[in-house]
């Protein structure tokens, strides 16, 4: 019997082109299981990928779906949802695509509210060009273009989304998928802009470098370093440094949406036309026909 | 905002001809044309067209958004056009470099898109009010990779109108990007103008057809059926070499097909998409090729030269690329020399000169000054080309 994420899955493009190990399948799967639950409809839902190893995952669904360029998926998204409200429009991206390149798209997505899910894989790497250095990397982590270790810090990417007006923010793990499933069903039915940080492990780019242990000792890691919102509360920023904080962070409700706002807009100025014609008639004593 | 570019309003104005702006004119095309979905980004000389945009389309229930750069508002059009609108967006040179990379991600995904660009004069930042044609070569190949392209260049306030309005149709009808150029001096002059003296100029037949997944019958063959997200299909759309499934290939007979294809569905059709006019056809020795506010001054310049007695010809083109081959060609076989006055250092006269070199002498008349070219310059060109040919 097929499983039922299968109605959303290009089955015949399996099997897929991640490593073996890579954390980017999994997060995918719990993105599946979510539309399964939410049961939404494939022509009315719209998957949008930029460029890089999980932006690739826009490929597997069968839905509406774009393989874009990098960086700019949410721009797309923010196309496709002002031209067609109606559509669930979610937007898979990684730490390159959407933190680095993109990072300008996404501030400006979270500022204006616009009903999309942003699911960022954040692998602490570029997977896809071979393992070089990324916004969302480590201090002192080794990478192809940081060989004597990254001396830069990386983002708080929630915090970021929260500062910059995202309505919805939650991080989850790939070692712990089942909340990540949930996260993403509460972002797509949020109303407004939902960002889900989802913290995967790369054992190839990342993970030969870097945690020698392999995979299995990367998800455990993850797991270890994993504590909660309120846990959080309790530390102090040095001993927070290493940790993932997880959960739904941020939850807002009221603030407008842009494409809601807008189109109260189009209904006011539809109505002034139609109000300065009715007296253009009434000027021209009827005669304009 | 002035009223009377307003679509409902417009009954109005068309009483008399008004005093309007190249780029209001440019966004009222847009308007007549259908367009219902702009997204910009503010940037001299260009930022009018959006104005009027930002103003008219929630009246007539279309969506304008302010990206937060052009990168982000040519995607938006992109993603607008892929789910069965059109979109439209206008610029100037630092924004149309920005957009270069998309531009070829909408040939790819054959994403019909309408990109104004207002050319300011130099590179960089340049001089953002003055006028200039240096973008032509940017339009034809700013994107990497061999790829077709539909530019078009407006030369007065009518053309910002009628031409916005033939890149609907062919972006509609070819299902690619097309780029209307105009010199600044083009989208800030005011003239004359109201929709109905241009009326010989309006093309609205049924050929502005919206409905997703339409293909126009008779480029059923050329053009592959359009991939719209949210239909049933719902289709995987990439700017990967794709083949017909829409899915990325590697192929190297399938990969070169699809090129050919996206390339010959344009160049097939160099009749429709070539539009130009002649003014004293045959009649002349020399023969001036003229686009945007330099083809003003030639047609200028010619009706001084009959004044003078020097037999001039003026080839107007509106069409930049495809290349118009047999139109330059035909006329390069009667003339002794084609002038060709730009605001560049002659981008479009090594076009003309590769096509045209056999049969006559191709002078080009670069100006880069930020200044326009005048009739009594081309004139004088004109007069030294063929005092030279009769001292010989």
């Amino acid at each position: 019997m097929p499983l039922d994420i299968e109605q959303y899955l290009h089955t015949e493009r399996l099997p897929h082109m991640w490593c073996a190990g890579c954390g980017i399948g999994i997060v995918t799967g719990a993105f599946l299981r979510a539309m399964v639950d939410l049961g939404l409809k494939r022509e009315e839902t719209v998957v949008v990928g930029g460029v890089g190893c999980s932006s690739r995952a826009a490929g597997y669904v069968d839905v509406g779906t774009m393989h874009t360029i990098h960086g700019r998926a949410l721009a797309f998204a923010t196309g496709i949802k002002m031209a067609r409200p109606e559509f669930t429009v979610i937007v898979l991206t990684g730490d390159g695509d959407g933190a680095a390149i993109g990072g300008n798209h996404l501030i400006h997505a979270c500022r204006r509210n616009i009903d999309l899910t942003c699911i960022l894989f954040n692998n602490q790497v570029y997977g896809m060009t071979g393992g070089q250095v990324s916004p969302m990397t480590g201090w002192g982590d080794l990478a192809t273009t940081a060989p004597y270790g990254q001396v830069e810090t990386p983002f708080d990417l929630c915090r970021l989304a929260e500062a910059a007006g995202a309505t919805f923010v939650a991080r989850g793990t790939a070692a712990n998928i089942r909340p990540v499933e949930e996260y993403i069903k509460q972002g797509i039915q949020h109303p407004g802009f939902a960002f889900i940080e989802a913290v995967v492990p790369c054992p190839m780019e990342y993970g030969k470098r870097n945690a020698p242990g392999g995979v299995l000792a990367m998800l455990d890691d993850e797991k270890a370093r994993s504590i909660s919102k309120a846990e959080a509360a309790r530390l102090t920023p040095e001993e927070l440094e290493d940790k993932i904080v997880t959960g739904v962070l941020h939850h807002k409700v009221g603030r407008p949406e842009f494409q809601r706002s807008y189109a109260s807009i189009v209904a006011r100025a539809q109505a002034e036309a139609a109000e300065q014609a009715e007296t253009l008639q009434s000027e021209s004593g009827g005669a304009v026909s | 905002m002035e009223l009377w570019h307003s679509h409902l309003l417009r009954e109005k104005i068309d009483q008399s001809s008004l005093l309007v702006q190249g780029n209001r004119a440019c966004a009222l095309g847009a308007l007549d044309a259908g367009v219902r979905f702009f997204a910009g980004y503010p940037i001299t000389p260009s930022s009018e067209i959006m104005e009027a945009m930002a103003y008219e389309l929630p009246r007539v229930g279309g969506v304008f958004v302010q990206m937060e750069d052009e990168i982000a508002s040519i995607c938006a059009c992109i993603g607008a056009s892929l789910s069965g609108w059109l979109g439209m967006t206008a610029t100037s040179g630092p924004g149309f470099s920005l957009m270069q990379e998309a531009i070829g991600y909408a040939i790819m995904v054959e994403a019909p898109l309408v990109i104004v660009d207002v050319m300011r004069e130099g590179p960089s930042t340049g001089r953002v009010s003055a006028p200039s044609q240096g973008d032509v070569m940017q339009a034809r190949w700013g994107t990497h990779g061999d790829h077709p392209a539909i530019v078009l260049a407006a030369s007065n306030v009518a053309d910002m109108y009628r031409l916005t309005m033939a890149a609907v149709r062919f972006a509609q009808r070819f299902r690619t990007p097309v780029t209307l150029l105009a010199d600044e001096v083009v989208g800030h002059m005011r003239e004359s103008f109201s929709p109905e003296l241009v009326g010989r100029y309006r093309l609205t037949s049924g050929d502005f057809d919206f409905t997703p997944g339409y293909v126009h019958p008779d480029l059923a063959r050329e053009v592959h059926p359009p991939h719209i997200l949210g239909s049933e299909a719902h289709p995987h759309v990439t700017g990967c070499t794709h083949d017909e499934t829409g899915f990325p290939t590697n192929d190297a007979k399938k990969s070169e097909r699809f090129l050919h294809e996206l390339y010959d569905k344009v160049t097939n059709h160099r009749d429709e998409l070539c539009l130009y006019d002649v003014k004293n056809e045959g009649k002349g020795r020399v023969c001036v090729v003229a686009y945007g506010s330099c083809a003003r001054s030639a047609r200028a310049a010619w009706r001084l030269a009959e004044l003078e007695g020097l037999p001039v010809e003026v080839l107007h083109l509106y069409t930049l690329f495809p290349l118009p081959i047999e139109v330059i060609q035909t006329v390069a076989r009667r003339v002794e020399f084609m002038l060709i006055p730009e605001l560049n250092l002659g981008q479009y006269a090594r076009e003309v000169r590769k096509l045209a070199e056999n049969w006559t002498t191709v002078i080009s008349m670069g100006k880069i000054d930020g200044t326009l070219i005048t009739p009594r310059e081309i004139l004088d060109q004109v007069t030294r080309l063929i005092g030279k040919y009769e001292s010989v």
